[in-house]
């Protein structure tokens, strides 16, 4: 069963060109330039039900032009999605009460209010009783441990907390597909930890499909089985995690890299991580240079 | 099973009746916790409404005095209008320029949209454009009663009661004035919307600011030239501000249907133009991505 469905997927923006200076000014006001970028350029892939998928790339690559098209926000220019069976651009509003999002850069929480009156206000958005709502507010700060500043208004509260409410929020509806735009961006390595931990849980309670984009290794490795590369609009490998790392055949290339670390990473006794990150730079690298 | 095409089946199914037991019939339930949100936060501020009390007074002054030099003996009428009707006609018109900060709405609709920030809003299950006006209601129902204080007080002390008016009419005025408010605020969000297309609706905004402003608050429509007359009346100036001011002066059952009336084709058409604005415009909409 395949949650989402994407066939050759395109986006294309005209950004508008202008010459320095005040003559580039007026000359833009006369003869405006404008040229067409390629966000995403044939994209296609699925998930199934109940995966959790890291789709990655450099900055500029298409991840979040995708993840808007996903979400309904931006209309594609061509191609096919699908999510949950129905087409995003089409079926927006009633799309949403099926998915949740939390995007580690934009904060969806009314500053203002407790989270408890957060939770209450997006139960109400998403159209829960307020019994219903309760119900999940006890469960889900259990489960996040927001117990000690459920209380407290949330801009008091600190990045880490914030991110665990910010994930409650997008989970009260109980989505049947979360999409995570840099979920631990800024955050300490224990409170990174903890998020994955409870992503994970979601993942097995739940049976959430997870849809994460990051620029953090750690993410990836901790969290997903599959991943995708994308770069300049393009889909440049899709994969698992393992098979990546086991036959990419930069690996041997990427851990020349990691030995001349020398004893830093040695000495942090996890190198599987820095593997997996030199072997993703790698990629990259060789994806820019063609 | 998901699959291209297979929405009518469990997909279709699934977003109608979402996870969890949800409130069907009560559309409006999520508009309204946003407007007890936003009434509660401002309740908080209303100290600071008190500042703006000033301009008002100030501007409410020059115009006594400006009338009190214009009409030179007693009973003289002016366009109809006697001297304390032409006051309480500009004291309830600036009190709905004042009470209303319409400005807000607008704002806010350009900035989400230039700023990219309606990504994040677009993505819930509400209608952006009644999201904002849920706001903005919970904003002027804190601000515009202060000023209506403000205004009756004034008048009261400066001029005097207007000689006929019945307490019966307020309910109806008042009921005008919301329906004027609200009509402003979708009008306004019109223009802002052209942000999809254009880059700065300012200067829009500004034409139709002052166009109320000179023509709908200062001078009652009687004083322009008869042949601009009807003209002024199919403008929202009439839905606004003159007919709402002018039931003070010169109240009647009659004139407050007729009134009515012309606000909820005014309200119908605008949210009408509204939502098509809003309708073509996001398909335009680019978001940076991450």
């Amino acid at each position: 069963m395949q949650a989402i469905q994407v066939e050759n997927l395109s986006k294309t923006f005209r950004v508008k060109r202008k010459e320095k200076g005040m003559r580039g000014s007026v000359k833009a006001i006369f003869h405006p330039q404008t040229e067409e970028i390629r966000a995403v350029n044939g994209v296609s892939f699925s998930v199934p039900e109940g995966e959790i998928l890291a789709f990655i790339g450099p900055n500029g690559a298409g991840k979040s032009t995708t993840i808007k098209m996903l979400t309904g926000i931006l209309y594609p220019d061509g191609g096919r999605v699908e999510v949950l069976g129905v087409d995003p651009t089409k079926q927006r509003r009633q799309l949403a009460y099926q998915i949740g999002t939390v995007f580690g850069q934009k904060e969806q929480l009314w500053t203002h209010l407790t989270p408890h009156d957060n939770f209450r206000f997006f139960g109400a958005i998403y159209d829960l009783t307020e019994r219903e709502t309760e119900v999940r507010i006890d469960e889900l700060s259990e489960r996040f441990a927001l117990k000690d500043f459920i209380d407290i208004p949330v801009r008091n509260l600190s990045l880490g907390q914030r991110i665990r409410c910010e994930m409650v929020v997008a989970l009260i509806h109980k989505p049947k597909v979360l999409f995570l735009d840099e979920p631990t961006i800024g955050l300490d390595p224990v409170v990174k930890e903890n998020v994955r931990e409870l992503v994970k849980q979601m993942n097995r309670e739940e049976h959430t499909t997870i849809f994460l984009t990051s620029h953090d290794v750690g993410d990836i490795e901790k969290l997903c089985r599959r991943i995708i590369i994308v770069n300049d609009g393009r889909i440049v490998m899709d994969d698992s995690v393992e098979h990546l790392k086991s036959h990419y055949p930069h690996k041997q290339a990427a851990d020349i890299v990691e030995q001349d670390r020398g004893n830093e990473a040695a000495g942090s006794g996890d190198i599987s991580d820095a593997s997996l990150e030199d072997i993703i730079v790698e990629i990259y690298k060789s994806q820019g240079e063609e | 099973m998901y699959g291209w095409g297979k929405r009518n089946a469990a997909g279709a199914l699934s977003l109608a009746r979402g996870r969890g037991g949800r409130v069907k019939g009560m559309p409006w339930r999520k508009y309204a916790v946003i407007y007890r949100l936003v009434l509660l936060e401002n309740l908080q501020y209303a100290a600071n409404i008190v500042v703006g009390f000033f301009s008002y007074a100030v501007f409410i002054y020059t115009f006594i005095m400006l009338w009190e030099y214009m009409y030179r003996t007693p009973g003289e009428l002016i366009a109809g209008y006697t001297k304390e009707q032409m006051i309480w006609y500009v004291m309830m018109t600036e009190m709905i320029w004042f009470g209303s900060g319409a400005a807000s709405v607008a704002r806010e609709v350009s900035t989400d949209i230039r700023g990219g920030n309606i990504a994040y809003l677009m993505n819930k299950p509400y209608h952006y454009t009644l999201y904002v006006l849920a706001k903005y209601t919970g904003e002027w129902s804190v601000r515009l009663p202060m000023y209506a204080m403000l205004a009756a007080g004034i008048g009261t002390l400066m001029v005097g009661p207007l000689p006929g008016f019945p307490l019966t009419a307020v309910p109806g005025m008042a009921v005008c004035v919301v329906l004027g408010l609200t009509i402003n605020a979708v009008f306004k969000m019109c223009i802002s919307l052209f942000s999809f297309w254009i880059e700065d609706a300012a200067p829009f905004q500004w034409l139709y600011d002052k166009l109320l402003l000179i023509v709908g608050t200062m001078f009652p429509v009687e004083i322009f030239p008869k042949a601009l007359q009807p003209l002024f009346k199919l403008t929202p100036i009439y839905t606004v501000f003159y007919g709402p001011a002018k039931l003070i002066v010169d109240f009647s059952p009659e004139k407050c249907v007729e009134i009515l009336a012309a606000q909820a084709v005014y309200l119908a058409a605008g949210c009408g133009l509204m939502f098509l604005i809003y309708g073509k415009g996001v398909k335009k909409l680019y978001v940076n991505g991450g």
